[in-house]
């Protein structure tokens, strides 16, 4: 998020700002205030359904592609599809770090607590997911059922962290992106690998970039 | 109907006001910041925040990052109070048919 101070239609200090002005100007004073300051707060959330979606959308997309067994007419080596889909949920990871930091930056309190347990949370529960993953692999979980479990639990690890999103503030964007996604994780799996793939690219890769449009209108209306 | 309180009703203490009541209850933010966001200058914040400061409006908590000074900024609970009593009496000037805050 770029800070743009002069973006709103306040009165800024071109007037003889001791005075008071009349009832109604105060009032819209007030209400231009509160809401430039949620604009604060809000303006970055795009950002990070964007960010993820183009990384869902894209990486599940070419994993779906690398395999042999897809029905996808065109087909790309995995040594090719891996890095880039590893590159986009590592972007991700770093762009929302960076983009969170920054919004809060000079703000500190309560909600600096919530935010900083929140950007812990993504990584605390993608690498606790990551490891099970790993141990069920040295236990003897098959490739194919590797390929079940992944997608799916990182769906699940996404749409938990949109549920708490949902409840800390009160956004019903994330609440309906947290169904679709857990959804499209406990779902996609019946459709067996490769196709549990294109599922979690389209469905919550779609659902993502969805609500991405949805938050910019709704700050833009703001 | 009673005065409207003269420490808010001012352009530019209003709009100061009203952005740290925005912000959530249990937060501060920096001076910079503030500044940043409302546009003003250094100079014409700090004589405002001053006259809020002196009501007890705004309560001032100045600490150290690293080398360099900073000054955190909140509304105190009489400053909050204040200011809902403030806008409350503005929509009752203006009707009473003000959107709720």
């Amino acid at each position: 998020m770029q800070s743009e101070p002069g973006s709103s239609s306040h009165p800024r200090d071109d007037h003889d700002d001791d005075q008071p002005l009349d009832a109604a100007a105060m009032l819209a004073i007030v209400d231009d205030e509160r809401r430039s300051m949620e604009k604060l707060t809000t303006s970055t959330v795009p950002v990070y359904y964007y960010v993820w979606g183009v990384a869902w959308l894209v990486g599940y997309l070419l994993l779906w592609m690398s395999w042999t067994e897809s029905a996808s007419p065109v087909h790309i080596p995995g040594v090719i599809a891996v890095p880039i889909f590893a590159a986009l949920i590592v972007a991700g990871a770093v762009i929302s770090a960076v983009v969170g930091i920054r919004s809060n930056r000079g703000i500190r309190g309560n909600s600096q607590f919530v935010g900083t347990v929140y950007g812990f949370s993504w990584t605390i529960l993608g690498v606790a997911a990551a490891a099970l993953g790993v141990a069920m692999i040295n236990a003897g979980m098959p490739p194919e059922v590797a390929a079940l479990y992944f997608p799916s639990v990182y769906a699940f690890v996404l749409a938990a962290l949109y549920l708490a999103g949902a409840m800390l503030w009160g956004s019903i964007d994330q609440l309906v992106i947290a169904l679709i996604v857990a959804f499209t994780g406990s779902v996609a799996p019946f459709f067996g690998a490769p196709d549990n793939y294109l599922a979690m690219s389209l469905i919550a890769g779609g659902a993502l970039l969805v609500g991405g449009v949805v938050a910019t209108v709704h700050n833009r209306r703001a | 109907m009673d005065e409207l309180d003269p420490v808010i009703h001012a352009a530019a203490r209003l709009r100061i006001t009203a952005a740290l009541a925005a912000i959530d209850d249990g937060d501060q933010i920096a001076f910079p910041r503030l500044q940043e966001m409302l546009g003003m200058t250094a100079g014409n914040l700090s004589t405002h925040l001053r006259k809020l400061e002196d009501a007890e409006y705004v309560a001032v908590t100045k600490t150290h990052q690293g080398r360099s000074p900073v000054t955190y900024l909140e509304l105190s609970r009489r400053g909050r109070r204040a200011f809902e009593a403030y806008t409350d009496q503005l929509r009752a000037l203006l009707g009473g048919t003000g959107e709720s805050s």
